[in-house]
């Protein structure tokens, strides 16, 4: 068995050598189908350990109260519409201090709201009209993870005051001070002067689409003067220790229910959100498009497949001759079979083998040439084994069956 | 008794008629026979050939080879008694063209199953019968036409089958080097194997120990060589002198 195995490879392997760019376009199907899904595992993959790393970065005793569910939350699970949501009230500044002074559970909060799409001048230059602004209490660094690399973060005074200074994201900065230190240069929002006085660390893009660093923050007063009253914060909430962020949440949910005035039997009209749950819903998220690019994947697999449908079936054909010689020196059926199966199989894991190498390079190609974060995972690599011979075996099994059903008289004969 | 052929008849279909390619051929070969089957191109002697290879089944009739009725046989059971049985020679020499002489020579062992230590001895043992030591490593088309019917010959033989069959082996050479294989099938069968030869030439016929003659898938004559081929040529005087 073993040794007709072997038997059965090495001339699966002359083929290939016999005619090396047939097999190579045969194979490019399986070859795109294979390094798609390793790519885009290796890109999710690799978002996935970072979005959970910046959030245990977070640390574990930071929730956030918002008006918002989560922006990843994919299906399931809640049944409210849009428009419901659209029509609670918004969480102001009041909430924040209400929370602030009757939760004994929780060690301090800040507030942030936000603008986005604005542009950013100086007098001599702009940047395009897609930067994210960003209002925020004083303590804000503390609980969302952003570090100052230059300068310092605002002061209380400065937001009582609605002083009008911003902090720059790293993207900004570059933009707009190319050649000079920004520290202490002046910015213009809507129309009016800005007094730069830090920069914050850099810290690339969340899901490849929202760059973090592309920011400006201003004290939340200062904010809510520019950019409208009426609007929404998210208000993050640190607990005292790890302990305590459960009783922080019921204390903060029985604050809110209270100054709404929500009756025992209504929902929530707020959402309060850990870390934790929003790393969930990013791997809900990301399950979702694993499933999406294992459709497009299948799909090409299948294009693939039919590649090889028709180069055995060619090879088939070819060989008739060949086929009635073995079948004439005792070759038994289920042993041509095997032969021509074992070629598919082959065939296709080489495809396989190939897309792999390829998605492991588009991996590191993307990680060196883009600054994504990127990671293969092992399971993909099984995975993708599995289904290029999985491939060859299906569409490999009907020719087989064809070049076993030759009849040797009639292939000697054939020309 | 080796062989054992009764009624045996071979149909084909085409456009509508049923032509028979044989019609009913009894006969009997014995271990250790050097047979000869003559006949015009079409009287049916490949069919013959390839029913007595097992390659090919009979429409009707029985066939018992070796004390075993082929017809209950199952198409594994076939390919087996090909495998062991049977050492095919084919005109077209039918060797695979991207295999060595040696790969070619050790395909029917393979099959058998045998590891490739023992396959390579028995393969190298076979190339000595026919002298073609010299070109182990050689493909096909680096042979000539003799030396390829050699490593065919060679391939048939490595089996140690019961049964040499070969379909007009000199077919596709000159002379000289047809006389050369035949010399090579009169070697063999001194050494005790059983033959059957299919050719077109009386001369060769005539220096066979047995000659069976066959017209329109029948046997019309059998008898020793030389008197089956003497007969052969008196016919076929009589045929010409008929149409002259
Ligand atoms: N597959 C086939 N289909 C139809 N007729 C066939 C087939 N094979 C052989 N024949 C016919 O059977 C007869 C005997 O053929 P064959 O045995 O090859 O003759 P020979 O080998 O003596 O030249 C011929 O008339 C041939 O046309
Ligand atoms: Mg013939």
């Amino acid at each position: 068995m073993i040794r007709a195995f072997f038997d059965n490879l090495r001339l699966a392997f002359g083929t290939f050598v016999a005619h090396p760019l047939r097999t190579l376009l045969t194979l490019l199907g399986i070859v795109i189908g294979v390094s798609t899904v390793m790519t885009m595992m290796a890109l999710l993959e690799g978002l996935r350990i970072k979005v959970n790393k910046d959030l245990s970065q977070l640390g574990a005793n930071v929730f956030r109260v918002d008006k918002w569910p989560q922006g990843f939350r994919v299906g399931g699970g809640n049944r409210m519409n849009w428009n419901q949501i659209a029509a609670r009230p918004p969480l102001t500044l009041a909430d924040r201090r209400a929370i602030a002074e009757s939760c004994p559970s929780v060690l301090r909060t800040a507030a942030s709201s936000w603008q986005p799409g604005q542009r950013v001048r100086t007098v001599t230059t702009e940047t395009q009209p897609n930067v994210f602004i960003l209002g925020t209490t004083v303590e804000y660094p503390d609980t969302s993870g952003i570090t100052i690399a230059q300068g310092r973060y605002f002061n209380d005074a400065e937001d009582v005051d609605g002083r009008r200074v911003a902090v720059l994201g790293p993207d900004v900065a570059d933009r707009l001070f190319p050649n000079i230190e920004p520290l202490g240069q002046e910015i213009r929002l809507k129309g009016r002067p800005y007094t730069v006085i830090g920069i914050v660390e850099r810290r690339g893009k969340v899901l490849g689409l929202f760059n973090l660093d592309n920011q400006v923050l201003v004290p939340m007063n200062t904010f809510l003067a520019a950019y409208g009253k009426r609007r929404t914060s998210s208000i993050s909430v640190e607990a005292k220790d790890a302990q305590s962020v459960d009783r922080a949440m019921e204390e903060v949910t029985r604050v809110m229910r209270q100054r709404r005035e929500l009756g025992p039997n209504d929902e929530n009209n707020f959402e309060v959100s850990t870390n934790e749950s929003s790393a969930k819903s990013l791997n809900e998220l990301s399950t979702v498009i694993t499933a999406a690019t294992f459709g497009v994947c299948i799909l090409s697999l299948l294009v693939g497949g039919i590649g090889v449908l028709n180069i055995m079936l060619v090879s088939v054909t070819e060989r008739t001759r060949e086929i009635g010689v073995r079948k004439a020196l005792g070759a038994r059926r289920r042993r041509i079979l095997a032969q021509f199966a074992t070629e598919a199989v082959a065939l296709s894991l080489a495809g396989g083998l190939i897309g792999i190498g390829l998605g492991f390079g588009l991996a590191a190609l993307g990680r060196w040439a883009l600054g994504l974060y990127t990671a293969v995972p092992t399971w993909a690599v099984g995975l993708s084994l599995a289904m290029s011979s999985g491939v060859g075996l299906v569409f490999g099994i009907y020719p087989a069956a064809r070049a076993a059903r030759i009849d040797p008289v009639e292939a000697m004969r054939a020309e | 008794m080796l062989i054992s052929l009764q009624g045996i008849r071979r149909e084909y279909h085409v456009g509508g008629e049923i032509v028979a390619a044989l019609a009913g051929v009894d006969l009997a070969i014995d271990r250790g026979e050097f047979v000869a089957i003559v006949g015009q191109s079409g009287s049916g002697k490949s069919t013959l050939m390839n029913v007595l290879g097992c390659l090919d089944t009979p429409t009707a009739g029985s066939y018992v080879l070796n004390g075993k009725d082929v017809a209950r046989m199952s198409d594994d059971e076939l390919a087996d008694v090909r495998n062991r049985e049977i050492g095919f020679i084919f005109q077209a020499f039918q060797l695979l063209p991207r295999e060595t002489a040696l790969a070619n020579v050790e395909l029917p062992l393979v099959y058998r199953g045998l590891p490739a230590k023992e396959r390579r001895a028995r393969a190298l043992e076979a190339l000595e019968k026919v002298h073609l030591t010299q070109r182990l490593h050689h493909k096909p088309t680096e042979l000539s036409g003799g030396q390829r019917q050699r490593v065919a010959i060679a391939r048939a033989l490595a089996a140690k089958p019961s049964l040499l069959l070969a379909d007009e082996p000199t077919g596709n050479l000159d002379s000289a080097t047809g006389a050369e294989i035949i010399r090579l099938f009169e070697a063999l069968h001194a050494e005790g194997n059983t033959i059957i030869l299919v050719t077109h030439e009386p001369k060769l016929a005539a220096r066979c120990p047995r000659a069976v003659r066959i017209t329109d898938g029948k046997i019309v004559d059998d008898g020793p060589g030389a008197e089956v081929a003497f007969r052969d040529q008196a016919t076929g005087q009589l045929r010409d002198e008929a149409h002259s």
